[in-house]
């Protein structure tokens, strides 16, 4: 349960060895009886995020016995794994962004909404805001994820769950070692704080960084000519 | 009987917002219909007028049984005995027993409580160190099981110990039957005396319960925290005062919200308020036990964000906390306007009541002052270890690891309750969040 503070009792983060969501999670207001849930690839709450029996599992799991007063959804990939093919690339990260990352945001809303309470912080990404000839295939699935994400947190509103979206630009972290660094990169320390404010906000959406609010407006509003020359740089 | 659709509630604190639907019941066998209706997982709680501040009387996505118009009493002048339904509140009984020169032993500080809220928080007023808490004028209680049972316990069954102090969570209560005791007035005879510092009040406070019914002190914190005040000492009186109808007629409007108080308005209030003329001679008694009921919806100060208020009872010897409490707040530029100092009198039997042996200090706090969430953290854990423990009916932050510490008597109370409800019908966010069941 919350308590007076409105400060969560018992919390998941999915994708406990996600850099983002482990910074969200160390810069909570600080509270030694709160009960933190990693759910990562192995241990006690292990997940395969692409098995649907597993995260069927896992969400009972979750809310067995006690309230869930927090979730973080922070599994992603970038499908870039050079390992794979462009195509397989493309379903994998279709996959863990999207089908099960709006699956597990599903269920995990239903469970709140027996609870009536709850909140839900999913990461989404600016690459959502407009196809770039270098990761529309990403910026796709995070689209998704974003669309599903605002609609249902409308449909919540009422019902004592809210949905929190966190739009990060380009952040500094192991899935992103080895790219260039666009302008607006943080730190994952960085985008850990914006996570904090997104919780915070009384708004659906926080960008991390701020500015990158109005950076989307420019974008979306660029002709694609001049768009394609500036984000191919 | 009424259901209502699901409704967002919050305590006196206004600190939590819950989403539930309430069953308001007139009898008692709509009371057992809810039962038999059946519940989803998440459960009934009987509650009254919501003045609990924290969540013991909130049950998000559960079913909350209100009990408030189960108003019936019965007042037998020959046992000086009342028998009252769940709703009565503390105020309604205290006119039925004046009617016959009676009166409650056992009244809060405010008067807007329902007996069974006054049992599930076994409440205490200024007369403690005399007739204990709330559940010592009670012979008998009638409680609605889990089960859809209706029976009575005295203070000879386990059962009954266990409802006391057990915030609602181990059935229903339908009906008490009351001790009173014989009043000749309505009066109560007050003498205050100003102190300049904490030490000054705690030697009055423990020097004048031997000769006073009623005794209590509102203490200063803020400014300089030395913990100057006011100690306030009462016997019943035996002349009759004339007595204004009503709570006293103000009433805190909507203030949009905001919150009112500051380091800087309470200080400027608690200026006042040590200044004030002091009283010496016949109060009304009614009006002298519930000073809180001065002014309604005086929650509504602290604004939408609300607050908490946090009482604790420490034992006789272990005055030396409170320095450190004063010097942390005073860090903190932690202003309350509500500080309430009491020495308490014997325990009840009850495992999870609060009040035994010892002084109680009572602090109201904006949840907006930043630092206080981990500043009263800490201090808990010196109060564990001086064992000390907080009043939860009140509680909205404590660690559920420090619970068993501050009432080691918790699985004993656990182990009744649950023989009461095996299934966990009764249920509420605080029971949830202090992991109580």
């Amino acid at each position: 349960m919350l308590n007076g503070f409105k400060n969560p009792g018992r919390i998941a983060l999915i994708g406990g060895e996600s850099e983002i969501g482990l910074s969200i999670v160390a810069q909570l207001p600080e509270d030694k009886s709160r009960e933190v849930i990693l759910v990562g690839r192995t241990g006690e709450y292990g997940l395969d995020v692409t098995n649907k029996a597993d995260r069927e599992k896992l969400v009972a799991k979750l809310f067995e016995g006690k309230d869930l007063d927090l979730v973080i959804i922070a599994v992603g990939v970038l499908g870039k794994d050079p390992t794979l093919s462009v195509a397989d690339n493309l379903v994998q990260a279709m996959d863990v962004n999207y089908l099960s990352t709006v699956h597990l945001l599903s269920m995990i809303s239903d469970g709140m909404k027996n609870q009536s309470h709850g909140t839900i912080l999913v990461i989404s990404s600016f690459a959502q805001v407009r196809p770039r000839d270098d990761n529309f295939g990403y910026g796709s699935t995070k689209a998704g994820l974003d669309f599903y994400a605002r609609g249902l947190a409308s449909k919540l509103n009422g019902t004592g769950v809210s949905i929190k979206i966190l739009r990060p630009g380009f952040v500094k972290s192991k899935m992103t070692e080895g790219l260039t660094t666009p302008p607006f990169t943080i730190s994952s320390e960085e985008c850990g704080r914006y996570g904090v404010l997104a919780l915070k906000s009384t708004k659906v959406v926080t960008w991390a960084p701020s500015i990158l609010k109005y950076v989307s407006v420019i974008f979306k509003a660029l002709p694609l000519p001049i768009f394609r020359k500036i984000s191919q740089r | 009987m009424r259901i209502t659709e699901a409704q967002t509630v919050s305590g006196w604190g206004k600190n939590f917002q819950s989403i539930s639907t309430r069953a308001v019941v007139s009898d008692v066998a709509e009371t057992v219909e809810i039962i038999s209706m059946g519940t989803a997982n998440r459960g009934l709680l009987p509650v009254g007028l919501h003045r609990s501040y924290g969540d013991s009387a909130l049950n998000s996505g559960g079913t909350l049984i209100d009990l408030t118009e189960l108003k019936h009493i019965a007042i037998d002048p020959e046992t000086a005995t009342a028998t009252v339904g769940a709703g009565v509140t503390i105020s309604e009984l205290e006119q039925a027993a004046l009617a016959h020169a009676l009166f409650p032993p056992v009244v809060p500080g405010t008067g807007n409580v329902t007996m069974g809220g006054a049992i599930a928080a076994d409440i205490h007023g200024k007369s403690h160190h005399k007739t204990g808490s709330f559940s010592q004028s009670v012979v008998e209680m009638k409680l609605l099981l889990a089960n859809g049972s209706v029976e009575t316990f005295t203070p000879h069954d386990p059962e009954f110990w266990a409802t006391v102090g057990g915030l609602g969570l181990t059935g229903v209560v339908i009906e008490l039957r009351i001790q009173l005791r014989v009043v000749q007035s309505n009066s109560v005879d007050v003498t205050e005396h100003r102190v300049p510092n904490l030490s000054a009040m705690i030697d009055l406070l423990g020097k004048s319960d031997k000769d006073y019914e009623h005794t209590v002190a509102w203490i200063d914190l803020s400014g300089d925290y030395r913990g100057r005040g006011v100690v306030s000492l009462g016997n019943y009186g035996s002349k009759s005062v004339k007595t204004s109808s009503g709570s006293g007629g103000l009433s805190l409007p909507d203030l949009a919200g905001t919150n009112f108080i500051s380091p800087l308005t309470v200080r400027a209030f608690n200026e006042v308020w040590f200044r004030k003329p002091l009283k010496n001679g016949a109060a009304a008694l009614t009006k002298y036990m519930h000073p809180l009921d001065g002014v309604a919806n005086w929650n509504r100060i602290y604004g939408a964000s609300g607050f908490l208020q946090y009482q604790f009872v420490i034992d006789e010897g272990r005055e030396e906390i409170f320095d450190q409490l004063f010097a942390g707040l005073r860090g903190l530029k932690a202003s309350s306007f509500l500080g309430v100092l009491k020495k308490f009198g014997a325990a009840s039997k009850a495992p999870m009541s609060f009040p035994r042996p010892g002084w109680t200090l009572t602090l109201d706090y904006s949840v907006t002052v930043p630092g206080l969430e981990i500043f009263l953290q800490k201090f808990d854990e010196e109060l564990v270890a001086a064992g000390g423990r907080v009043y939860l009916i009140k509680d909205s932050r404590v660690s559920p690891k420090l619970v068993p510490a501050m009432y080691p008597e918790l699985d004993q109370w656990r182990t009744t309750r649950n023989a009461m409800d095996p299934h966990h019908l009764w249920q509420s966010d605080q029971a949830r969040r202090l992991q109580l069941c």
